[in-house]
């Protein structure tokens, strides 16, 4: 009698109150938020519409903070992609130690961002840095180069630290793609195929070319949303230099005490970020998920 | 049988309920803080629950640059929070939406008078708003102009007393070869980085606001725009490192890379550590450069929640903690002046033999004292935080070229009028 079939809802209940008190209640009241005038310093929350959004478009910082965040993910997402693919076919192959190296490769992924913060910090502080001490050693450099602290090349320098920090996940990704493809194939396309840039587009591509475009669409939400390491290495700056679209949900709130401006960013930031996912998605072959 | 089981259980019952009243009566007490030196503050913990019987304090830490956004959620989302670690800046902002309490509703005004009198004048600036004492100083301390003594006597160079002798100074030291004689601790999102600029505009004799908190400091004259133009200036010469944190500015200064910075004073005990840092014993603090010498003080402190203040058992139990924290005879104060190089806001510690003998390892007693004797407590209001958010990315924006001092300070200016009015209607 009560079946699933006849009460489906009935039966998903237990599982989707959960998901709506843990989802949808925060973003419900986000949005609320966003509609409303709620400062830390003034008594009341009255209605204002738009208002928040409005302002937050006006301001002085969203040219540039957009402007940096997007950059930041074309640099980033598709750096890891690449990156990351590289490093999995390389641990894919049988050598001694691989499998010391592909644990070792995981350990950017476990270590908080802060954590991750600080280790570059002093790689690329100018007086005791090492990538300076390495460039000087090697010739290459006089004088210490300010990585952080100018507004030339603080936004390269975060975006290094955000790459390390997301290859392993598309490594780990990449190379269970990477597994499910039959050693029979790989191992007939090497006696065919003696190009291994060919072999790859022809024979291993199509095969992770679904797994790609995911980590290539979570990479770009990533990098557009990524918010600690950046602050903790430079705190948005010099000047407006990192400075990024997430990071004003933050100083919004929590500098300026003005949490209806903070969650209208907030929204904000979810927009620019599905459209950022359907202009990726569109871009890419539409065969893409098809069965091969 | 029957009555022996009926005895035995009841025995078990009412020990039960007995053991229950036991911990109904044991307060718990929930102190947030940031993560300064934790194993210290949860020894001085244990000490006051071992003096306090049936209080319990269970402590909450977050790193600094989180504490502020952690502790307005917790109190936003009404998790239970009753004493905490307060900054100048933010005090006026939590005073005025109703987060804290002001110490008058947990604590008798006869003890309150009585350890006012014992509070440095900057100090006390600090920790009252609107004509109230909301904490006791936690720490108090200056702004230093630091620098390495033995790099100016090999270079031959007098102590700078003007900054534009420091300029003098470091195109000296640049001529000679050192690439960036200053390190400059540069991050728009600490409170630091406002605090040090005011801490130099001080130096020059400069006044921010008049008495009527009108921003002066937008005139060409006034000594703060005068002082981020001197800034831009060293900035744009090549004389100045950027650094993120006061913590690498440590390691960094003890590479003899570099010649002066402009830290909390208590850095400079961590820049002498023997233990630690290999140049320890060659840094030494001298009056913040310009013609008045003054520098900034300010105090964090611990302070009452509300949240605790409505509850008078809870409200007890704070006072007597943060008594035993910042109140007489200063044993915990005396232990992070002594132990941690922290300064403090109590006098009589100044006259304290062990203080005395501690902080003389690392620093010139007299110089100090001057110092502290002319610094001189910021201008904080209720919106003054959220100005601060707004105006530190300017000051680093012109620092390093990007805006001219002139646009940065009158967008600084027009802004704080603008908070003024909005917070006066509101």
């Amino acid at each position: 009698m009560w079946t699933l079939r006849r009460f489906p809802a009935l039966w998903l209940l237990p599982a989707l109150l959960p998901v709506a008190l843990m989802t949808i209640y925060p973003i419900a009241q986000a949005f609320w938020t966003s509609l409303h005038s709620v400062m830390l310093l003034f008594p009341g929350e009255p209605f204002v519409g738009l208002e928040n959004y409005l302002r937050v478009l006006g301001s002085n910082y969203f040219q540039d903070a957009l402007r940096n965040s997007l950059l930041f993910t074309l640099l980033a997402a598709p750096t890891v992609v690449v990156l990351g693919t590289l490093i999995a076919l390389f641990l894919h192959g049988r050598f001694l130690g691989s499998q010391v190296v592909r644990s070792l490769v995981l350990l950017p992924w476990v270590l908080p961002g802060a954590i991750s913060a600080v280790l570059w910090v002093w790689v690329f502080h100018p007086s005791f840095g090492v990538l300076n001490g390495l460039l000087q050693d090697l010739g290459l450099i006089e004088a210490s180069i300010p990585w952080l602290t100018s507004p030339r090349t603080a936004l390269p320098a975060v975006v290094v630290a955000h790459v390390w920090t997301q290859i392993p996940f598309a490594v780990v990704l990449l190379m269970a793609g990477l597994s499910t493809i039959n050693p029979e194939t790989l191992e007939a396309a090497a006696i065919d195929c003696r190009d291994p840039f060919k072999r790859f587009r022809y024979v291993v591509f199509p095969e992770i070319k679904s797994m790609i475009v995911v980590l290539l669409v979570y990479n770009a939400l990533t990098a557009f949303t990524s918010y600690d390491l950046v602050y903790a290495m430079t705190g948005g700056g010099p000047g407006t230099a990192t400075t990024l679209l997430s990071f004003q949900i933050w100083r919004e709130s929590f500098s300026m005490y003005d949490f209806g401006a903070g969650s209208a960013v907030a929204f904000i930031v979810v927009a620019v970020s599905a459209v950022l996912i359907v202009a990726i998605t569109r871009a890419l072959p539409s065969d893409l998920f098809a069965e091969s | 049988m029957q009555l022996r089981k009926l005895v035995a259980a009841m025995a078990l019952a009412s020990g039960t309920l007995l053991a229950q009243a036991v911990v109904a009566q044991e307060t718990t007490l929930e102190f947030v803080v940031w993560n300064y030196s934790l194993e210290t503050i949860q020894d001085n913990v244990r000490e006051f629950e071992a003096a306090n019987p049936g209080i319990k304090v269970n402590v909450t830490d977050y790193t600094w640059p989180d504490y502020q956004d952690s502790l307005v959620l917790r109190i936003r989302g009404n998790t239970q929070t009753d004493v905490v670690y307060g900054g100048q800046d933010w005090l006026p902002a939590w005073g005025a939406a109703g987060f804290i309490a002001p110490l008058e509703a947990v604590a008798p005004a006869e003890e309150i008078e009585a350890l006012k009198s014992d509070i440095a004048g900057f100090a006390l600036t600090d920790v009252t708003y609107d004509g109230k004492i909301y904490g006791l100083p936690y720490y108090a301390d200056t702004i230093s102009f630091i620098y390495n003594k033995k790099i100016l006597e090999d270079a031959g160079i007098a102590v700078p007393t003007t900054w534009e002798e420091v300029t003098a100074a470091a195109e000296k030291l640049k001529a000679g070869g050192m690439d960036k004689p200053i390190i400059y601790e540069y991050n728009q999102e600490l409170p630091n980085f406002y605090d040090a600029f005011v801490a130099q505009a001080y130096g020059r004799g400069a006044e921010l606001f008049d008495a009527e908190l009108n921003p002066q400091f937008a005139d060409p004259e006034n000594g703060a725009f005068k002082q981020l133009q001197w800034l831009a200036d060293a900035y744009s010469k090549g004389l100045v490192q950027s650094d993120n944190h006061e913590s690498t500015i440590i390691t960094a200064m003890n590479t003899g890379a570099h010649a002066f910075t402009i830290v909390y004073t208590y850095v400079l005990a961590a820049l002498n550590n023997t233990a630690e840092q290999p140049l320890a014993g060659q840094f030494a603090l001298a009056p913040m450069p310009g013609e008045a010498h003054s520098t900034l003080g300010f105090a964090k402190s611990y302070v009452v929640t509300a949240q605790a203040a409505a509850d008078p058992k809870r409200a007890e139990a704070a006072w007597k903690f943060v008594n035993f924290m910042a109140g007489r005879p200063y044993t915990v104060a005396k232990r992070w002046a002594v132990e941690k190089g922290l300064g403090f806001g109590q006098l009589p510690l100044f006259e304290d033999a062990d203080v005395k003998a501690a902080w003389g390892k690392w620093a010139d007693m007299a110089t100090l004292a001057d110092q502290a004797k002319s610094a001189k407590a910021g201008t904080y209001t209720e919106y003054s935080s959220v100005w601060s958010a707004y105006f530190r990315p300017l000051l680093a924006k012109a620092m390093v070229g990007e805006a001219s001092v002139d646009q940065v300070m009158k967008d600084g200016a027009e802004r704080w009028t603008m908070l003024k009015e909005q917070f006066a209607s509101r």
